[in-house]
């Protein structure tokens, strides 16, 4: 394609350009043969496309989903159980002092380096690097917008009344796999909440690299850590408040 | 059924087939297309609460998108073998006879393996804009891509997919 009008007059072709737009394109086509091929191109593409497979769900499906969905509504609320509580009953005996010793030597190495992970994250998204993809205090705009970018579904409630303005939120990579990062303003800290599926690792609890501060914690399927330079009260507050608006969804 | 399952019986369910569409031909009509539209139809269903206003339809078709990748993504931190997402599809170097100029579509698995040989991201728009009849905006939205890729793309996929066709290339 030589002619700077091709793909105008492949939005005409496609029936995309108003009146006005249409009607310069057409006296253009008329004029430029490469359009014309382009036309009738076009056509010809359009009538083989009509016998391209259309592939429909199959009822099984559909039935599947359905149960799903049936699974999905008919929830049984469970308390909201901290996973972590294993560990610490394990550690209350003799025998599980060595257990969570062995444990903590094997995990040890993920955690330091998902607390470095987070840190540069972090400081990356301070630096105006990628603070945010989608930019809104809505979070009925937050939240369905991860559904289109990451594996997880992460909490993204306003906490504005209690001091924690909702700006938006990002993708982001922590420990090699893709995360869910809603992005809140306290004064003129920037508290990033980081989620990513369980990858069943010990969390660290918290961390703090670079004067920065983490919390960790696992809830429903999911591990999220909470990384700023607030308050470290502050930063305990804002957790619970995320923590409770979580065991509530 | 309660008022959030009936909403999306009614907005969403009725997408199914376009969803599945889509998925399958991401996935080049392998059988874990259905794992994904399932996927996908649960994720949109927990986060349907939040959803509001726009076009339903490029909302559904942006997560199956995502969780294709999120798939392809999982294969290739697990699997030793490598992945063919380099699809790079090379046109016949002499264009296409006028007389072979005319596309022969008798043999629709022909068509098929053609629209499959397109790269990802060619397919994905040919396949939104011709099957789905998608307008360019709902097709950026679906994508997450400009208008304007969308159109460059479009235009790319639709002369590969000739040049294919009439260039006697299988």
């Amino acid at each position: 394609m030589n002619c700077d009008q091709s793909l105008q007059t492949q939005a005409y072709l496609d029936g995309e350009l108003g009146a006005a737009d249409a009607l310069k394109t057409e006296e253009h086509v008329e004029n430029c043969a490469e359009c014309q091929a382009l036309a009738a191109d076009h056509a010809d593409l359009k009538a083989a496309m009509a016998g391209a497979q259309y592939y429909r769900a199959p009822a099984a499906l559909r039935a599947k989903i359905n149960d799903a969905l049936d699974a999905e509504t008919k929830v049984i609320p469970l308390k909201p159980r901290n996973k972590g509580s294993f560990w610490l009953g394990a550690g209350s005996g003799a025998g599980g002092m060595a257990i969570a010793a062995s444990l903590a030597f094997l995990l040890l190495a993920p955690a330091n380096t998902m607390v470095s992970d987070l840190g540069d994250a972090h400081v990356r998204s301070l630096m105006g690097e990628h603070l945010i993809d989608v930019a809104s205090s809505d979070h009925h705009t937050v939240k369905p917008w991860f559904a289109g970018h990451a594996d997880v579904s992460p909490p993204a409630e306003d906490f504005k009344a209690d001091g924690f303005t909702l700006v938006g939120g990002r993708i982001d990579y922590v420990h090699g796999a893709r995360a869910a990062v809603v992005v809140y303003r306290h004064g003129a800290h920037i508290i990033n909440l980081f989620t990513w599926a369980d990858h069943n690792v010990r969390l660290p609890g918290t961390g703090s690299r670079d004067g920065y501060r983490m919390i960790f914690w696992k809830q429903k399927d999911l591990e999220l850590a909470a990384v700023s330079d607030v308050d470290p009260a502050e930063l305990d507050r804002f957790v619970d408040l995320v923590k409770k608006s979580q065991s509530r969804e | 059924m309660d008022d959030k399952r009936r909403r999306f019986e009614a907005m969403a369910m009725p997408h199914l087939d376009a969803v599945t569409n889509l998925a399958r031909w991401l996935t080049r009509g392998s059988a874990e297309a259905d794992d994904i539209v399932q996927d996908a139809m649960l994720r949109a269903f927990r986060s349907f609460d939040g959803f509001r206003g726009e076009a339903v339809r490029p909302w559904l078709l942006a997560i199956v998108r995502n969780c294709h990748r999120t798939v392809l993504e999982q294969k290739k931190r697990h699997a030793a073998a490598p992945l063919d997402d380099d699809e790079k599809m090379e046109v016949a170097a002499d264009g296409p006879t006028p007389e072979a100029n005319v596309i022969q579509t008798d043999d629709g698995r022909r068509l098929d393996n053609a629209i499959a040989a397109l790269p990802e991201e060619l397919r994905e728009v040919l396949i939104l804009r011709e099957l789905e009849e998608m307008s360019y905006r709902d097709i950026a939205a679906a994508t997450g891509t400009p208008i304007g890729t969308v159109m460059s793309r479009l235009s790319r996929g639709r002369a590969l997919l000739r040049a294919e066709l009439t260039g006697g290339r299988v």
